[in-house]
This record gives C-alpha cells, sequence and structure tokens, in this order.
C-alpha cells in the first residue's frame, strides 16, 4: 500500500495535489490562467419556507499554496 | 420400416434444428476511437488512433484497437499518442482515469494535461526542490504524505522535461 493511502488520503487528495504540482511547472504565460483553478468557490444561501432566509453567504475557499 | 421412419421425420426434424451453431460476433471495427480531455483542455474527440501509451498505478501499457475491456487510474506521466497519420503527440497528465470499453473505444480523463511545451523545465525543478524541502520539514503523517506526492509529482515532470 503507498505512503499516502496509509497516511489517510485517498486518490482525490492525490489528484489535487498532483494538479496544483502540474500547474506550477507551467511555463509563465500559462501559468497565471491555470493558478485560477486552485481556487474552490463555494456559495451557500439559506432558505426557510420557500424563500431564503439569509442574505449571500459567499465563501471563497483559497487552496493555499502548499509548496 | 417405411412407416417408422415416416413417424421419426418430424422429430430428427425438430432434433436438427435445435443444432447449435456458433453465434455471430457482433462486429467490432478495427479502428480506436479515442477521447482524451483534461479539467483545462479537450485534445481528442472520439478521434481514431493508431496507439496511446499510458502510465497507471498498475504500470505503464500501451493501447491498440482490440484491447482488453480495463480500468485504471492514472500516474503522474507522459501519454504518447500515436496517430493515424504517424504524427506523435506527448502529453504530461497529472492524475486521472483510463477507461477501455468493450466496444474499442477509450476514454482518458485526466485532472490537468498540458502538451509538454506548454511545460518549463526550470519552473519544474524549481518545484521539485520547494517539495523536497516540504518533506523534509513536515512533522505530521499527513503532511509528510501530502509532500511525498509532491514529490513523486515534481520528479516525474522533472524527467519527462529532461
Amino acid at each position: 500500500m503507498s505512503a499516502w493511502r496509509q497516511a489517510g488520503l485517498n486518490y482525490i487528495n492525490y489528484s489535487q495535489i498532483a494538479a496544483r504540482v502540474v500547474r506550477q511547472a507551467l511555463k509563465a504565460d500559462l501559468r497565471s490562467e491555470a493558478l485560477k483553478r486552485d481556487e474552490v468557490n463555494v456559495k451557500f444561501t439559506q432558505w426557510k419556507d420557500g424563500k431564503p432566509a439569509s442574505k449571500y453567504i459567499v465563501f471563497i475557499l483559497f487552496y493555499l499554496v502548499v509548496l | 420400416m417405411a412407416t417408422i421412419a415416416r413417424n421419426l421425420r418430424p422429430y430428427l426434424r425438430y432434433i436438427r434444428n435445435q443444432r447449435r451453431t456458433y453465434a455471430d460476433a457482433a462486429t467490432v471495427s478495427n479502428e480506436m476511437k479515442f477521447t482524451f480531455a483534461g479539467a483545462n483542455q479537450v485534445f481528442y474527440d472520439q478521434r481514431v488512433i493508431k496507439q496511446v501509451d499510458v502510465p497507471s498505478f498498475s504500470g505503464s501499457f500501451g493501447i491498440l484497437p482490440k484491447h482488453v475491456p480495463t480500468l485504471a487510474v492514472l500516474k503522474p506521466g507522459v501519454v504518447t499518442v500515436y496517430e493515424e497519420d504517424g504524427s506523435v503527440k506527448k502529453v504530461f497528465v497529472s492524475s486521472g482515469t483510463v477507461t477501455i470499453n468493450e466496444n474499442n473505444s477509450v476514454q482518458i480523463l485526466a485532472e490537468e494535461a498540458h502538451p509538454l511545451e506548454n511545460l518549463d523545465g526550470s519552473a519544474a525543478r524549481e518545484v521539485l526542490s520547494k517539495a523536497q524541502q516540504q518533506l523534509s520539514s513536515a512533522t505530521t503523517e499527513q503532511d509528510k504524505a501530502e509532500a511525498a506526492i509532491a514529490v513523486e509529482v515534481a520528479e516525474a515532470l522533472v524527467q519527462a522535461l529532461s
């Protein structure tokens, strides 16, 4: 069994790390566009009685560059 | 005697019609339909190609038409596509899946896929040394594992680009 699997990681985690590393090795002119894919944006809105109960709460999760 | 033969005839015919033969095998064309995409770009969409070499966790392997149906997860490395006209295309993939179907179609879906010419060798070496530092300074089991993955991927990049 591979070390990362033993440490509790799965292939999705592996894939995310691998993709991030590949993006960082791109040529400079392509890199800035690709690095946008490091970010994940999630928008939550609470609904109550069929109506949005809260204002839009925008969560912007930046995958802080580990390297 | 004649009566017996006459009475037996329908039964014999029945038995003869029960004869089993080989089923006509569904015709599978000799052409391999290839689809290859990353999250960033589509490289091939149902294009006919000669061969594709794929790095996977169960080893690197080449796919020719009529390959046995297979599923595999990709390892970071170079996918080499041999097109019909003889040209060869090399694309680095981070990770993803490869599916070989019974109907002679092949799909490669990668999280990040870039032609080798879009990658920068010196940037890759930089990423590798950063990852190695990260690995040596990691304390928790998880940090170590994550840094080790980064080192593995960066090594594959450096190897592909040298």
